[in-house]
């Protein structure tokens, strides 16, 4: 016997007791391994002992009990079909407000996705204007616009006819 | 494994097409094991009682469910082992609630019998429930899923591949939660296994 059977042994020996045969395997295999005679020992008084764990008390009408309630439970087909047809109404109704849910969440993603492409596209038109402005001639040939825009119509109409002559 | 192998697979059969003779011989076969198992994890006699008619009629509910698959026992104590679980769940978020709360048709049902087979203790029993009080301590003591491998593996009931189903891991992880178990179990009933009380009761 080798160590691996030893151990299957005392595997054994956690659910049944052994047999006469395997008895006289594990003590041949002791009288060799004396260090092993410990815990084989001790195994054997914690077998012993589990051994001694008492039956919990049950109630002698127990399995009738147990009957009735079933044949009460066989005898509520109505009260269960009843059950059924409730759960078959309400399931459908579940399934189609799972999918206005549904509807709801992508029409309002839809909304929030179209919402931000606008906002994109108004950015960039704005980008567009601010880019050419960059290339406007030089600020000097403004300089005195508002001086100009203030002068009288009339004025320029002089201006013209002198500049016309 | 066919109903062939297994006899009680094939009781459960003849409970799907609504047998209640066959429905009543599995209940009375294994009222106690399951009994047993429930009351270890759940240690209120009254509430582990409860809990053990709700399996069996959790058994019969799935009657119509049920395919030959696995060893009936091992399916039994399956559905025995999550209902505890459930229990254990449904305390630790409403502490307060009875397990009446959780099958209220229990209620409607007859007063329980229960043979008071402690009520009048003979001077040499003291000490052996003395023992046994102390072995169901150290048990209470170890993690749930090392106290029901070890209380599955007791008995010749279930193989190490059954208890790994009911488990849900592996053969080799069982009989390792077996020996941790056992390993704990060791140190906390020390004087015990040293004096070999036990032998003398």
């Amino acid at each position: 016997m080798n160590e691996t059977e030893y151990r299957e042994l005392m595997e054994a020996s956690w659910r049944r007791p052994l047999t006469a045969a395997e008895e006289a395997r594990l003590q041949a295999w002791l009288a060799v391994h004396p260090e092993a005679q410990a815990l084989w020992e001790s195994e054997l008084s914690l077998n012993h002992l589990l051994e001694q764990l008492p039956d919990v008390p049950v109630a002698s009408n127990f399995t009738a009990r147990v009957v009735q309630a079933a044949q009460r439970e066989a005898a509520q087909p109505a009260a269960r079909s009843f059950l059924q047809l409730v759960r078959q109404w309400l399931l459908p109704r579940r399934a189609t407000g799972v999918a206005w849910a549904a509807l709801a969440v992508c029409v309002t993603w839809f909304a929030v996705h179209q919402a931000e492409s606008n906002t994109k596209a108004r950015r960039a038109s704005e980008l567009v204007v601010i880019s050419r402005t960059a290339v406007l001639s030089d600020p000097v040939v403004v300089e005195d616009f508002d001086a100009i825009q203030r002068l009288p119509y009339a004025e320029d109409e002089e201006l013209f006819a002198v500049l016309n002559k | 494994m066919t109903e062939r192998s297994d006899p009680d697979a094939a009781l459960m059969l003849r409970v799907r097409e609504g047998d209640f003779d066959a429905f009543e011989q599995l209940v009375e076969k294994y009222k106690q094991p399951v009994m047993n198992l429930v009351y270890r994890t759940l240690p209120d006699a009254t509430e582990a009682e409860d809990l053990a008619q709700h399996v069996f009629l959790q058994v019969f509910k799935s009657a119509a469910r049920y395919e030959v698959s696995a060893k009936f026992s091992t399916w039994l104590f399956t559905i025995a082992r999550n209902l505890c679980l459930n229990e254990i769940r449904r305390r630790s978020r409403h502490p307060a609630d009875s397990l009446d709360a959780t099958f209220p048709d229990s209620e409607d049902q007859p007063m329980r019998q229960v043979e008071d087979a402690k009520a009048v203790p003979a001077p040499d029993s003291v000490m052996r429930s003395e023992l046994e009080d102390k072995i169901e301590e150290a048990l209470s003591e170890l993690p749930e899923k090392q106290r029901t491998a070890i209380l599955l593996c007791r008995g010749e009931e279930h193989s190490y591949e059954e208890i790994a189903t009911i488990l849900g891991c592996s053969v080799s992880a069982t009989k390792s939660l077996i020996h941790r178990g056992r390993e704990t179990l060791k140190q906390l009933l020390k004087p015990y296994l040293r004096t070999g009380e036990w032998k003398e009761k």
